[in-house]
């Protein structure tokens, strides 16, 4: 456990600042994850930004950095809701794309379908205007210790 | 018309510097041969945190094997076309010293009809003592598809 990491998470949980928290990740400020809570439900957001593209000629996502953005998704989903806060280690990521990300805001939450004391199994799926209409979709392990 | 590796270089050089995200990660092509390209993220103070001691690189392999697996269908295919990626599992096996350069040595073995299927492996000192292993899946573009000025681009005059 990291005191940091626990004061972070904590803070975040208080004050709705989740900010500080996701900055603690560097790859996570430079392509820009943000993220807000709605209820229960921790919704993560990526801005449209010029330096997040792959494919000029669309303009489109480059899909590694709507793949990252997903796996950092699972990666604070998890952090969020441990009693615990633990940096969680990722074992296996595999994504799914299924439309090209365009050159706007992209959503993505993250459902963990397992919490165990060692491993986390977690399922990701990220829009960009409809929730129903995904881009990608993922599924991720980590080892929680 | 078999493509030299020169050329096959240039290619994924001129590929990787399209893209704006390349750009900013200081992405480098250090090899490539038919079916085969080598990438190069070279150690950067912005992607370490002094905080917590562990997923240094978190993401940044994924987009860096995503690029690569992409640059690999580069050296596959004769005329370049702009396939999009259908999948991309990767399994990580080790964590990633934070002040060495990471590689990615990435393979396009089949080429189908529709479909191009790649491996690649991350790694620090040599392959044989792996990061991370990926496999992925392109779908290639109905011919003529690809934008035509953009094909130019990559394919160059060399």
């Amino acid at each position: 456990m990291s005191p940091v990491l626990n004061q972070l998470v904590s803070q975040a949980h208080a004050d709705g600042e989740y900010q500080p928290l996701i900055d603690l990740i560097p790859y996570a400020s430079i392509i820009g994850v943000e993220c807000q809570r709605y209820g229960e439900e921790i919704v993560f957001r990526l801005p449209a930004n010029p330096d997040n593209i792959g494919n000029p000629v669309l303009p489109a996502l480059h899909g590694g950095v709507i793949a990252s953005f997903m796996e950092l998704t699972a990666v604070f989903q998890l952090m969020l809701q441990l009693n615990t806060p633990v940096l969680p280690k990722i074992v296996d990521f595999s994504v799914d794309y299924m439309r090209a990300g365009l050159d706007k805001d992209t959503f993505a939450i993250c459902e963990v379908q397992r919490q165990g004391r060692r491993v986390s199994n977690c399922s990701v799926i990220a829009w960009q205007e409809r929730k129903r209409q995904p881009i990608a979709s993922a599924r991720a392990h980590f080892l929680m210790d | 018309m078999m493509l030299t590796d020169m050329q096959l270089r240039g290619r994924c050089q001129r590929f990787l510097e399209a893209q704006p995200h390349m750009r900013k990660l200081g992405l480098k092509v250090v090899s490539a041969c038919p079916g085969v390209v080598v990438i190069e993220l070279p150690v950067q103070a912005e992607l370490f945190s002094c905080d917590v001691n562990t997923y240094l690189h978190g993401g940044v392999l994924t987009t860096m094997v995503d690029h690569a697996s992409s640059a690999a269908t580069l050296c596959a295919v004769e005329d370049y076309e702009l396939c999009p990626t259908l999948d991309l599992r990767i399994d990580h096996m080790s964590r990633p010293a934070q002040d060495k350069p990471l590689f990615v040595e990435a393979e396009c073995y089949r080429v189908t009809r529709k479909v191009l299927f790649t491996r690649a492996t991350v790694y620090q000192l040599t392959t044989e003592q792996p990061i991370a292993y990926a496999i992925s899946t392109f779908m290639r573009p109905d011919p003529g598809a690809t934008d035509p000025a953009f094909k130019a681009m990559i394919e160059g005059d060399d």
